[in-house]
């Protein structure tokens, strides 16, 4: 068995690597190295991943035994208080800075999740082992990957004893795909990968679709080493002519094949550091993608063709109805969807009607991706009341009072927060809490006052 | 043992419906008045249930949106209390300042000019804050060691008497996947007019009931029977379910209600006919789709506003039939 990895760096300082001793003069190490960065360890991830490597964020198989709640700095008076406002604070910035103008976004989309079912996903450098690790986050990525994209479809490729295997068909259902790989003994990791075999799969998978969708390919990648029977350069030239974009997240280090299939078809590529900087990588993949301009110079045509598509809102019939056949399956059924063109019955949607051809959604389908189109306008903070005539005294979201006197802004964790707790959308004028703020435009999309 | 649940009511107070409600004959109508009467027993029934529930009223006014009351004392007013022997005390407060707040609006709406759309989704999404307030508090407050009101089981019944505004189409929706996240369930008791496209999509996808309320004036009865229930406990018990769902949307450049539309493939805005250029994310569609889509468009006039879906008479699918 090899030892638990966190282990490894500290068999040098004692001979008997399995008393906890070995870890402590790590551990003194990074401690000191988290009191100089004053809990902004998160922060500093992100803005620097090259320094990040040096100290504060180490290697998930050289870090020390990590207490998650050691992050998080209490102030003088041993509140939390500090903490909580950096974070809303950075939130609110981060919203500021976003582009005001609708993107273009391909809102149609069609991936191919390829997990890496190689012996080297056995390491144990991530908790418990990097497949269960990755089947979890793989289970996460999916559930909110269908969130965002409504009308997108996944497909799942595994790797492992040098071929591709096809683990779940292209489907929109995110509990099809959830069902693919929630037998974990199926999957269970062996022999070596081959990225070009997986590709290839995946690419035969997603040939027939129409050009507006896009197309992609995510790749988990454990393995520091492919096992490919052809030239995978090839595969590589034949993805850039079906315009497929892939993107990997590396469990082990960078290889240089990765890195360019990345590049050069668009994608992102990342090697994970450790647990949570792993679900950061993947689930920076999530969003849609912003489309690029189409009418960029020297790309071959119209780089995905824009079009205009008929699609059908179908009538959903209760359980209770009688029975009659449906033209997907000729099974006997109470429930299912009437094509409004021809009204044959269907048993599910989004599909295309399988008498007249129509592609028939349901508008909450579409209707989950309005509100990328249509964001609620940032707030302003609002920093006194003196040239407000009449201020409201209750939050115009929950009705719940603000408070009179301003709070003391912690440093610069106040940069852009309210003193008073007060928002004011600048479309109705209505003041809003901290809250509500927040709500209203991470999940309710649409401002109370002015109901847009 | 049951939990503390929450109940957030809100109300059409649109006039112009409540008056051919009233005057309505087939089916009979109900007015504003006996409306109201039936509301509080059934308000004052349901924090009779159990102690701890909560409630919070909303009233949808023309053009506006207005917390009416709330069991948390978000709301007071400054009527003066009587002392009544015979009521229990939260019943009056709650009866009083409803009653109060209601008419202290509707005083101000002179009847003459055109009254404007009701606020229905400022009384939504107003519920909605609120809920999502009083569930951090209560899960903070839990966390700092009573654990009592730490799950309420929040849902929203919304009582409807006016037609579907296409207008809002976009705001319901958002509000209905942001109620999906916060695990809220609407419930719609829909008391006069038309089906309502869009509630019905609400009712369907939160897990609630839709109740066309055949008889108006037998309406306390329908929401003791359908809406007094917590969302843990009709599991057990059967509340009406819904006949027929309508995922009908509404198209962006006219606000009519279509069946079949034509949608943009870069931002997936909805249109009614075939469109040069998407109005919403400016891309310019081909000659040769828009040609296509033209000729293969059905014959009928482009349809008025919100036309009933005609009924079903293909494959014996009309009007199902209740099981046993
Ligand atoms: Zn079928
Ligand atoms: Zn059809
Ligand atoms: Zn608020
Ligand atoms: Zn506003
Ligand atoms: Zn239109
Ligand atoms: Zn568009």
């Amino acid at each position: 068995m090899a030892p638990p990895a966190g282990r490894r760096v500290g068999d040098d300082f004692v001979d008997d690597s399995d008393s906890d001793v070995s870890i402590t003069g790590l551990d003194d190490e990074t401690s000191r190295a988290k009191a100089k960065g004053k809990g902004k360890a998160i922060d500093r991830n992100k803005k620097d991943k090259g320094k990040a490597k040096a100290k504060e964020q180490p290697y998930a198989w050289e870090a020390s035994y990590s207490r998650s709640w050691d992050t998080v700095q209490e102030d003088e008076r041993g509140r939390l208080e500090g903490a909580v406002q950096d974070w809303i604070a950075r939130g609110r910035r981060r919203r500021l800075l976003a582009p005001a103008a609708a993107i273009r976004r391909t809102i149609i989309r069609h991936l191919v999740l390829v997990l890496d079912l190689s012996s080297a996903m056995l390491d144990r450098d991530m908790r418990p082992t990097r497949f269960d690790l990755m089947l979890q986050y793989a289970r996460e990525f999916i559930t909110e990957w269908f969130d965002q994209n409504p009308l997108g479809q996944i497909g799942v490729v595994g790797m492992r004893g040098g071929l591709g295997e096809r683990i779940g068909e292209m489907s929109g259902n995110p509990q099809d795909v959830l069902k693919a790989i929630s037998e974990r003994h199926k999957l269970e990791p062996t022999g070596e990968p081959s990225l070009q075999n997986a590709i290839e799969m995946a690419r035969a998978s997603m040939s027939h679709l129409p050009t507006h969708s896009s197309r992609e390919i995510t790749i988990i990648f454990g393995s520091l080493t492919t096992c490919d029977p052809g030239n995978i350069h090839d595969t590589l030239d034949e993805c850039l002519k079906d315009r497929i974009r892939i993107s990997i997240v590396a469990l082990a280090a960078e290889m240089k094949i990765c890195r360019d299939l990345c590049a050069k078809t668009g994608g992102v590529f990342g090697v994970a550091l450790n647990e949570g900087h792993f679900k950061d990588l993947l689930f920076e993949l999530i969003p849609p993608p912003a489309q690029r301009a189409v009418a960029r110079p020297g790309a071959q045509g119209a780089n995905l063709a824009a079009d205009l598509m008929i699609m059908g809102f179908p009538m959903r019939l209760p359980d209770t109805s009688p029975p009659s056949l449906c033209v997907c399956h000729s099974q006997m059924k109470s429930e299912g969807f009437l094509c409004p063109r021809c009204l044959a019955k269907v048993c599910d949607v989004p599909t295309d009607c399988d008498i007249c051809g129509l592609m028939i959604v349901s508008s909450p389908h579409l209707a989950r991706s309005y509100h990328h189109l249509f964001p609620v306008k940032p707030y302003a903070a609002v920093m006194s009341l003196e040239e407000t005539p009449d201020p409201s005294k209750r939050c115009h979201g929950c009705s719940v009072a603000f408070r009179d006197t301003p709070a003391t802004m912690l440093g610069a964790a106040g940069e852009g927060m309210s003193p008073l707790g007060r928002y004011r959308c600048p479309e109705c004028q209505n003041d809003f809490c901290t809250e509500c703020d927040v709500f209203v435009h991470d999940v309710v999309h649409c401002c109370p006052g002015c109901g847009k | 043992m049951d939990k503390p649940s929450h109940l957030s009511v809100v109300i059409d107070l649109s006039l112009t419906q409540w008056t051919l409600c009233a005057q309505s004959t087939n089916p009979p109508g109900i007015t504003l008045q006996d409306f109201l009467s039936q509301l509080l027993a059934f308000l004052n029934a349901h924090i009779a249930c159990k102690d701890e529930n909560t409630l919070a009223v909303f009233g949808a006014f023309p053009g506006q949106s207005v917390m009416l009351y709330s069991s948390t004392g978000e709301v007071t007013t400054t009527t003066a209390e009587s002392t009544d022997a015979n009521t229990y005390r939260p019943f009056r407060t709650l009866d009083s300042t409803i009653m109060s707040s209601i008419a202290e609006r509707l005083d101000s709406y002179d009847g003459m000019t055109e009254e404007a759309p009701i606020g229905l989704v400022g009384c939504l999404t107003k519920a909605l804050c609120y809920i999502n307030r009083t569930i951090t508090t209560a899960l903070s407050s839990s966390q700092g060691g009573e654990g009592a009101a730490a799950s309420v089981d929040p849902r929203i019944l919304v009582l409807s008497v006016s037609p579907d505004q296409s207008s809002t189409y976009i705001p319901i929706m958002n509000s209905i996947f942001s109620a999906q996240k916060l695990k809220v369930t609407i419930d719609v008791g829909k008391i006069f007019g038309a089906e309502n496209v869009f509630l019905q999509q609400a009712a369907h996808l939160t897990g609630g009931a839709y109740v066309q309320v055949e008889r108006a004036d037998a309406l306390l009865q329908y929401m003791m029977m359908s809406f007094l229930p917590a969302p843990a406990i009709r599991q057990l018990i059967s509340v009406p379910t819904q006949d027929r769902v309508d995922f009908r949307a509404a198209c962006f450049c006219h606000k009519r209600i279509v069946e079949i539309g034509f949608v943009c493939s870069v931002c997936l805005s909805i249109f009614c006919q075939p469109v040069p250029v998407c109005s919403t994310c400016r891309t310019k569609f081909p000659m040769k789709t828009l040609q296509r889509l033209r000729d293969a468009r059905p014959l009928a006039a482009p349809p008025g506003n919100a036309p009933p879906r005609p009924p079903v008479q293909k494959n014996g699918t009309t009007t199902p039939a209740r099981p046993g």
